[in-house]
């Protein structure tokens, strides 16, 4: 540590410090994190910007209440997944909140992801180099939308069963591969019990560990690329108006460069100089 | 982008980092605020608009549709603007070509648009495409939110029913096909076709009942109903527009 020493150090400070640095020199975690978040980004970063960091905010919410809500739910095609919701709905001590939280949080989650995607897209933010950001990014979107359709029918009322089948329906349309998604998300040919505990597994289980796979890529990208600048920052804006500038300049030079142009003192008045040409 | 220009932009960029500022507190402050007051906002609205519980699943109730989340309403508008349409633009458009060419174009897009220019005034293709994508889901999603919902239990505004022609009507209402059909005016106008003057095609029973059990997708298979529901309801949708009216 840098600090002076001055006098016998408070014994649990120095332990903790100790214990940081010998984590710190086995794992790196210390420099790791100065690197994160020490790392500059450009001066006229936006608000716009921090629709990505919401998202994944909103994502942990949704992560937490949802965990919450797996310590009630019984994916039971008997009246049990549906007497469950109830329970948590009327019984449960704020489970109302809970799901209340988790069943917007969906919602709010759809609209935020659109909204980053569509400032990365306005910015230009997906061109070289960020390419791939973009590629881990549509997934995510993908996987967002997955997350809705197969939470959809965990409540197992009527609306959403029906929804549900259609949407199977729809998968199972598809030419040549088709019938086995529809299978396989159907756990079989018929909407029943497996179906419910199929889609629950994927909800709970597939897609989120997805999403988090994909968000730790997206990020590494992010942080190894550096966030874009917006397009039309102040120092854009300054070096463009310098360009600008040079590329007349220029043109004035060339101008004068031409033959038979004569070259005028500047005091002259302007019409002088063009009835003279 | 030709190598010269990332180059550039490689360049520039390092200029703007070695101007810029921390990420940390920089950045994290702005997204602390917005991310806490998001996740205000959701509380909020959990608190005011209280989630309900829906009708438990059960063939008997009469009045469901099969509603998606609002953000898969305009995937079901999709279907039914090819529903009924003819053998050139069929619902296979709708289910797989369409979403999947969407898919390929949101997964592919930095590979197509590849131009150095990021001011969005100076890119008219990426422009136009915002416009037209952002046209097209609203408009579709706010379709989605006004189509009729639930069709109720009153039944068909029919004539000609006699005793069979009620038993079948009422597996029809109990079945949902309204939410998909329209007859005589009543039920969804998509994604499944008019199913007025049915009758007129001379379908037989067992025709009827095996296209029930297994129909073209979307529809959904009724293969579970009692083999005399099943006729019934046959029966029925074959009479349509030439028995009942
Ligand atoms: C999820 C929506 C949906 C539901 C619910 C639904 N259908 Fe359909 N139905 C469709 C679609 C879409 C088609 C067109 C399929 C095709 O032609 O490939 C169709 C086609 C049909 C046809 C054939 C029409 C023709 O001209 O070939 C009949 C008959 C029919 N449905 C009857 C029913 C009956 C009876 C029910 C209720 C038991 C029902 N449908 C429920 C969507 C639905
Ligand atoms: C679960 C969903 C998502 C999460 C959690 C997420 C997270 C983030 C975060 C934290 C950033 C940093 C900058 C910012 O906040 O704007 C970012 C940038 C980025 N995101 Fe996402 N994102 C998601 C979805 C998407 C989608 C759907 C796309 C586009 C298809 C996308 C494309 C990008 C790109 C290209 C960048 C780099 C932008 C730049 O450097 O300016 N992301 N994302």
């Amino acid at each position: 540590m840098t600090t002076k020493d001055i006098g016998p150090k408070n014994p649990l400070q120095k332990g903790t410090e100790d214990a940081i640095d010998y984590v710190d020199e086995r794992s790196g975690v210390k420099t790791g994190t100065r690197w994160f978040l020490f790392r500059n980004i450009p001066e006229g970063t936006s608000w716009f910007q921090t629709l990505g960091f919401t998202a994944m905010v909103v994502f942990g919410m949704q992560a937490i209440t949802g965990i919450i809500l797996a310590m009630y739910y019984v994916p039971d095609t008997e009246g049990g997944a549906y007497k469950s919701i109830e329970y948590i709905t009327n019984e449960v001590t704020w489970g109302w909140l809970v799901r209340g939280m988790h069943k917007w949080g969906a919602s709010v989650m759809i609209i935020v992801v659109f909204l980053h995607m569509a400032r990365v897209f306005i910015w230009g933010a997906y061109k070289y180099p960020r390419e791939l950001t973009w590629v881990t990014g549509a997934f995510l979107l993908l996987l967002t939308m997955f997350m809705g359709l197969t939470g959809y029918l965990l409540v197992w009322d009527q609306k959403a069963y029906w929804a549900t089948v259609v949407a199977v329906n729809i998968f199972a349309s598809a030419p040549i591969l088709g019938p086995y998604i529809g299978d396989i998300l159907r756990a079989g040919p018929e909407f029943g019990p497996a179906t419910l505990s199929r889609f629950y597994s994927i909800h709970m289980l597939v897609i989120p560990g997805a999403i988090a796979t994909f968000i730790g890529l997206h990020l590494y990208f992010i942080v190894r690329l550096g966030i874009s600048e917006p397009p039309w920052s102040k120092r854009r804006l300054r070096i463009e108006r310098d360009e600008e500038d040079a590329r007349r300049e220029a043109a004035r030079e060339r101008a004068k460069a031409l033959p038979g142009a004569v070259n005028y003192p500047s005091t002259w008045p302007v019409e002088a100089k063009e009835s003279a040409r | 982008m030709k190598p010269a220009d990332k180059k550039a932009y490689d360049k520039d960029y390092a200029q703007a980092k070695k101007t810029g500022k921390p990420f940390f507190p920089y950045a994290i402050f702005k997204d602390t605020i917005v991310a806490g007051l998001v996740v205000v906002a959701t509380i909020i609205l959990a608190i005011t608009v209280r989630v309900e519980v829906g009708e438990p699943v059960n063939p008997s109730t009469t009045d469901f549709v099969p509603r998606p989340e609002w953000y898969f309403y305009f995937a079901f508008e999709l279907l039914k603007i090819f529903a009924n349409q003819n053998a050139l633009t069929p619902v296979i458009m709708a289910t797989f070509m369409v979403p999947n060419i969407l898919i390929i174009l949101l997964v592919i897009w930095p590979f197509i648009d590849r131009g150095p220019e990021r001011r969005i005034w100076k890119r008219p293709f990426a422009m136009g495409m915002i416009v037209l994508v952002t046209g097209f889901l609203c408009y579709t999603t706010y379709l989605g939110a006004n189509s009729p919902g639930g069709v109720g239990s009153g039944g068909l505004p029919l004539t000609g029913l006699d005793e069979a022609g009620t038993a079948g009507m009422a597996v029809y209402m109990a079945n949902g096909c309204a939410s998909c059909h329209m007859v005589a005016g009543v039920g969804a106008p998509g994604p499944g076709p008019d199913l007025t003057n049915f009758g007129s095609k001379g379908w037989d029973t067992a025709k009827q009942v095996a296209w029930l059990k297994a129909p073209n997708a979307p529809m959904p298979s009724y293969a579970s109903l009692p083999p005399a529901e099943l006729e019934s309801l046959a029966n029925f949708v074959n009479g349509l527009g030439t028995k009942y009216k």
